[in-house]
Formats: structure tokens, sequence, C-alpha cells
């Protein structure tokens, strides 16, 4: 009976193995993360969504009005609309999870440069079905970017497309139809939220899909992003210094830089949780050490630089990288050494299983 | 009596057969949990490039022909779990597993390496002469007797794992500044009962200091007939606590049954006794073969004195090389250090061209998998081979002898990042070899 007992025993937890690891409900002396997870999702994730998706319904109200009254006016609103629609899209899009996820968000929005062959063959065929493998860079910001911004040297003549040119009332269609699916799929994330919030908040733990992991996962993506997609690539950092002005994320518009301050404040106010419980106050709490100074103002004062040389930069990026590349390259040599205390020092201090996600590549 | 007399020592067979079956049985499961998990594709199918090891570059993954090769794998545990064609089965576990832990020095962890280990001393060992299919077909091959020294040879492997495993975390990080695990322990703080002390120094301490007594005790401990049983408790909340605090997979669960190999034989033939009764095998008829003790061959013991010659010295080899053993690595792999280090690393590839002194940066995530990026940022080893792959990519781009370097990051034990390689040192340039690698940069403390 005793060797019975033994064996079950020990093979117990191998049927258990599977079996998750309870939550544990407890009174927290000093830091809990779940505080933390619920500061940054009810005060800046959740805002953040209801600001983009409020911008994004404000776009494709303005195209509509444009398409309806196509006039410099209805073009100058249509056009700011879509500046501030862009914008607000850089502080959501550090969250790439969960309903964004589900969404495909960053996919269906952002992916840079677009292909402008792609979008007027759609507009020469009166299509706008913007589904498919071909379409992929075909739509989102940067196609509308080219539409309003780029298909003619200025607004003049970027007006007479969407009147007296042969194609108008296509180009009119495709343009509501991208502007529609950001709305769209802007609302459907924002709504997610609403009770997908519960799920973040209580996904607390250390494990591999813990909340934490997966936010330090995403602040690190986001951040290479920034310093390889939105500056390196087009300063021709991956091109032995051949500089791709046409690989800038507004090309067009020519509000690349400010996109790029735009994501990095996002950034650094979630590693701040605002003016609440954020990542420096878990380093704090975890006294984690960086050469003889803490961890925490490191990491604030690092990210403050960053940005300084972020704003630094004018915009049209795509003419600074050519014009004014000194300042650009400090940019992205001070970007590079955060992406070193975010993807180590701050990863390492954390104790918190991370795993790394694919590459959207560009 | 002299250790002659000791190891020749005719004890009952039924705890290697219980081992047999327990490993057997842990292994099927682990395989099955592998597959199921997607790992297969994930580690062995999707990836362009893999970290192969010194002097088994011709170790290849098979695409899709993996599925085929873990299905063997799964099967020949389960084989050696019934004891059917055991030699066959052993062998091909051996062999498949081996296999596929060399295709990618990223997957290496100490457990795999003890049951690539576990499975070729299982090729030697009657394990399947009783209590099995093939005794059970052939009732003639059973053997109810084998020499203790044959029970020793696995005491002995389990032994050494714990003890080296000890021995390594007899260092000052671990003793003397509780690192790591003062990094992981307050981040499990809603851990039951006792999390909320997690946060707490001398609790990193305790635990630092209370592992590596038990890390060094548990052999000797379980060896001992009167403290086996308070010895196993001990190891099972200990195996249990680090599977619920970190991410390591089936190793608990597999020391957790193997060590069932110290208890004495009444209760292993107890278990076998159960077993039968469960499953109707009909006993081996005793009367024909009473008593039959297996006689090992002098090849055996040649073996197993090279094993365990080669067991001893390999942890110990890092003696040989310079500088800060968790910083180089040097020495590291095959040793026994579990869980010793909490390591985060960045690296920033450029390739130059010759001619036009033109510089091009590569992102490592272009090629690798995250995983592999990961494994790659700490480990000088990795860091060379993706070198010399980058080297030979931009060959092909059309560009003549790229110089290759690295500006890497590396924190160690909390210390902050620090550089790791010469940024000015062309990596294409250097070999790969067990000669200590002078690029590296000495760990600032």
């Amino acid at each position: 009976m005793r060797q019975t007992k033994f064996l079950i025993l020990c093979l117990l937890p191998l049927l258990l193995f599977s079996c998750k690891k309870k939550e544990e409900k407890k009174e927290q002396p000093d830091f809990d993360r779940k505080a933390m997870l619920t500061n940054i999702g009810n005060n800046i994730i959740l805002p953040a969504y209801s600001d983009f998706s409020q911008k994004s319904g404000d776009l494709h109200a303005k195209v509509q009005d444009f398409n309806k009254n196509p006039g410099t006016a209805s073009l100058t609103a249509v056009q700011l609309a879509f500046k501030n629609a862009f914008l607000s899209w850089e502080p959501v899009a550090v969250f790439g999870f969960g309903p964004a996820e589900q969404e495909a968000l960053r996919v269906s929005l952002d992916v840079y440069p677009t292909d402008t062959a792609q979008i007027n063959k759609n507009i020469a065929d009166g299509s706008t079905n913007l589904d498919g493998a071909q379409n992929i860079d075909a739509k989102g910001f940067p196609a509308v970017d080219y539409l309003l911004f780029g298909v003619a040297s200025d607004n003049a003549g970027i007006l007479a497309k969407f009147t007296t040119d042969a194609q108008a009332t296509n180009r009119k269609a495709y343009l509501e139809a991208i502007a529609a699916q950001i709305s769209t799929k802007a609302s459907a994330v924002s709504n997610a939220w609403a009770s997908y919030l519960n799920t973040f908040v209580n996904a607390s733990g250390t494990d591999v899909g813990s909340s934490v992991g997966i936010l330090v996962n995403q602040l690190n993506y986001s951040f290479e992003m920034i310093k390889n997609n939105k500056i390196g690539i087009p300063l021709g950092k991956q091109t032995l210094g051949n500089p791709l002005p046409e690989k800038t994320e507004a090309y067009y518009s020519g509000i690349s830089a400010q996109l790029a301050v735009k994501h990095e404040e996002s950034i650094l106010n979630i590693f701040l949780g605002g003016s609440g419980l954020g990542f420096d106050d878990y380093l704090t709490h975890l006294k984690a050490n960086y050469n003889g100074g803490s961890l925490a103002d490191a990491i604030h004062t690092q990210l403050s630089l960053v940005k300084e040389k972020l704003v630094a930069i004018p915009d049209p990026l795509s003419v600074a990288i050519v014009n004014n590349m000194a300042v650009v390259n400090t940019a992205y040599t001070e970007l590079q050494k955060t992406v070193v205390l975010l993807k180590s020092d701050l990863s390492s201090a954390l104790g918190v299983l991370i795993t790394y996600q694919d590459n959207d590549g560009d | 009596m002299n250790v002659r007399e000791v190891l020749t020592k005719p004890v009952h067979i039924a705890p290697l057969v219980t081992f047999r079956i327990i490993f057997g049985a842990v292994m099927f499961a682990s395989v099955c949990r592998f597959v199921l998990k997607g790992w297969v594709y994930d580690l062995y199918i999707k990836p362009t490039f893999y970290f192969t090891y010194y002097g088994f570059d011709w170790v290849k993954p098979l695409g899709n022909g993996m599925y085929v090769l873990f299905a063997l794998m799964g099967l020949a545990a389960f084989c050696i779990m019934i004891g059917f064609l055991y030699r066959y089965a052993s062998i091909t576990f051996f062999l498949a597993f081996s296999y596929v832990e060399l295709i990618d020095k990223t997957n290496y962890l100490n457990h795999y390496y003890f049951i690539s280990i576990i499975s070729f001393l299982l090729i030697f060992l009657p394990a399947a002469n009783y209590f099995s299919v093939d005794t059970l077909l052939k009732p003639e091959k059973t053997t109810s007797k084998i020499p203790l020294g044959i029970l020793g040879i696995l005491m002995a492997q389990i032994g050494l794992v714990y003890f080296f495993a000890g021995l390594a975390k007899l260092n000052y990080d671990w003793l003397f500044r509780a690192m790591p695990l003062r990094i992981w322990l307050p981040a499990d703080y809603d851990f039951p009962l006792i999390g909320t002390f997690f946060d707490q120094v001398w609790v990193a301490y305790f635990f630092s200091w209370i592992s590596a007594f038990y890390d060094l005790a548990i052999p000797f401990l379980l060896l001992n007939k009167k403290t086996v049983k308070p010895a196993y408790g001990i190891l099972l909340i200990f195996h249990a606590m680090t599977y619920a605090l970190f991410n390591i997979g089936m190793f608990p669960f597999i020391m957790m049954g193997l060590t069932l190999l110290f208890f004495p034989e009444s209760f292993h033939i107890g278990i076998l006794s159960k077993l039968q009764h469960l499953f109707h095998f009909r006993t081996t008829p005793k009367k024909i073969y009473p008593d039959s003790l297996y006689a090992p061959r002098k090849f055996l013991l040649v073996l197993v004195g090279i094993h365990f010659f080669i067991q001893i010295l390999l942890p110990l080899r890092y003696i040989l090389y310079p500088g800060n053993l968790f910083w180089t690595e040097q020495g590291y792999r095959f040793s026994w250090r579990v869980m010793l280090m909490e390591k985060g690393g960045t690296n920033f590839f450029h390739v130059q061209d010759p001619a036009t002194g033109n510089i091009c940066e590569v992102v490592p995530g272009r090629y690798l998998s995250p995983f592999q990026a990961k494994m790659m940022s700490t480990q000088p080893d990795m860091i060379l081979q993706f070198a010399h792959y980058i080297d030979k990519e931009y060959r092909l781009k059309g560009i003549k002898d790229p110089i290759v370097t690295v500006e890497s990051y590396v924190t160690l034990n909390g210390s902050g990042s620090r550089p790791f390689i010469d940024p000015k040192v062309d990596l294409s340039k250097q070999k790969e070899s067990f000669l200590p690698k002078l690029w590296l940069l000495p760990f600032q403390e």
C-alpha cells in the first residue's frame, strides 16, 4: 500500500503538469503588478484607444464630406483630420496584443512604404476590396497619406484628381473604403478593450503570456520599430548608408518625425505609468541598479533624452535624412542606447518571462 | 566488505525495471507534449538558420521529416516502457533524441543532456530482462538478479548531476549576493502562502544557501537506507517548488520519477507486483529460472569507467579558460549549471564593405527566431556563428571580404549593461574553436 501511495505521489504531478498556476489573491505590502496594470489599462490604454477611435471616426466623416463637396476647404479639413488621426494611432500602436492582434490592427493600418502602383491599379479597376496579400501595403494610413498628399504636387492638383480626373469617382470610393476600414477597426478594438481590460489586469503573473511580460515585449518591439523602421531604414542604416526617403512612415504628408515623437512619448508614458504606478515604480521597488544609480532613473533620463533628439529632427524626415543627417544620426545613436536599456536591463531586472514575437518585417 | 564485493553483490532487478518503466513513460509523455505544443515546427522546421555544435555541423534538421523523427522517438520511448525490442528501442531513442538536441544549441538544456546520458547508459543495462514484453516472448531471457554495481551506475549518474549542480552554486554571486534568486523570487510575490516574503532579501539568501546545501547533500541522503525516505520527501518539495516558480518544463518530474531508484528493492518489487496484477501479467515461471543472475561483460566495466572519467572532467574544464565563467560561458554547457545566472543582452551587428567603407546594420530578427536571437544575445559562440552567417550572406550579395563587427552589451546578475565584445574585431576572421575567445571584453565589476 505504501508503495502505491508513493507511486501515486510521484505520478500525480505528471497528470497535473498541464494545469496552470492559480492566481492567488492577497494583500501586497509595497508593490502590486495588478495595480500597475490597472493604472496603465484605465489611465493610458483606454483613453488612448478612445482618442484614436474618435479621431479615426472624424477622419472618416471628413472624407465623406470631402467626397460629397470636393473643394479647397474640405480638402484642407480632411488633410488635417488625417494628420490628427495618424498621430493618435501612434500611442495605441504600442499595444499590439489582445484585441489589436485579433483585428490585425498594425498590419491593416500602418504598413509602409505604401504600394502606390497597387493603389492606382485598384482605383483603375474600380475595386474597393482591401483584402488579400496584394493589398497589405495598399491600405491604412500610408495609403491615405498618398491619396490626400501624394497624387499631385500641390493641393490644386490633388483636388483635380478627385474632381476632374477620369478616375475621380473610383479614387473617392477607394479613399472612402480605406477611411471606413480604419474607423471600423479603431472602434472595434476600442470597444473590445472595455471587456479585455479585465483579462489584461488579471494576467498579473510572471509566466509566459502574463501582461507584464507582453507589455515589456511590446515596449521593446515598438522601440525597435522606431529605431529600425521609422528612422534607421530611411536613414540608410541597413542599406550601406544609402538613404531611402520614400521609406519614411508618412512620406507624402511629411509628418514622419512627429509620428516618431508621438510613438516615443507613448512609450515613455507607459514606462512612467502616466502619473500613477508604472515600470519606474516597479524597478524602484525591486531596487534595480544601473551603474551606481537606479535603473528606473537611467531609463527615464534616456527616454527623455531620446524624445529631445527626436523633437530636434525637422519634418519632413525624408528631407532631414539628407540635409540634416547629423541631427538624425544623433537621434539614432540615442535610440540604440535606449534599446540596450529596455532589451537587456529592463527585461532582465523584472524576472518576468518574455516571449519575443516575430517581426512584421517591412 | 571491499568495493568489489559491494559492487558484485546480487540484488533484485526490480529497481532497474521500474526505472526503465518510469523513464520510458516520462519520455513518452515529454515527446507528446513537445509535439502538441507545436515546438517541432517552431524550433526545428521554421527557423532558417541553426546554431550547430562545434564539430557537429553535419547535423541538420529534416524539414517535415522532423515529425517522423519525433514519432520514432515517441515510439521508442513507449517500447522502452513496455520493454519491447528493448535494445533496439533504447538505441533508437538515444540516437533520435541526441540528434534533435544537436541541431540547435539555442535549445540546450541541462536536462536534455541528462536524458541523452541516461538513455545512452540504458542501452547497456539489462533493464528489460524482467517484467517486459521481451521476457514474455522469450522467458528464458529472464534474469531476476543483477550485481548492485548496475544500479550503482545510474545512481552515480544521478548523484553526480545533483552534486555538480551544488558545486556550481558555490560561487560569490550565489552565496553572498543571493543572485539571481534575488531578481527572480520577488517576481513571484503572488506565490501561494509564502509569496509575500519573496520581496525580502533574507529569503533569497535562505533559498540560495538551502538549495546549494540540498544539491550537495541529496545524493548521500538518498544512498543511505535510513534517510532515503525523508530525503525523497524533501526532493519532492524542492522540485515541486522549482516547477511552480520557474519555467523549467518536465525536468522536476523526470527527477521525481527517476530518483525512486534509490528506494529499497522491496518497494520496487511491490510496485511491479501491483503492475503485474493490474495488467494480468503472467509472472515468469520461477521454477524454471530460479534467481538467475545477470553477469555483465567486461566491456561494460570499461565503458562505464571511461564515461565517468569524462563526466567528472567535463564540468571542470572551465578552469582552463581565463575570465569570469558566467560572463564568457567558456566551459559552461554540459556542466550541470542550472538556473545559475540572470543574463540579458543586446547586439547590433554591422557589416562593412571594405571597398567603399560603407556600413550596414544587420537586424538579427530578420534571420533568427525571437528565441534564437534572445539566446544568442548573451552567448559568445553563438554570436560568432551568426557573424559567420552574415559574412556568408553578404558575400552572396556581392560584397568582397565583408567586415563583420558587433556592438554587444550584456547585463549579468543585475550588473547593468556592460560592453561584451570588442566592437572593432572583425568576427568574420575569427575561427570557432575550443581556444579562449580573445575578442571578448573582460567583465567590468
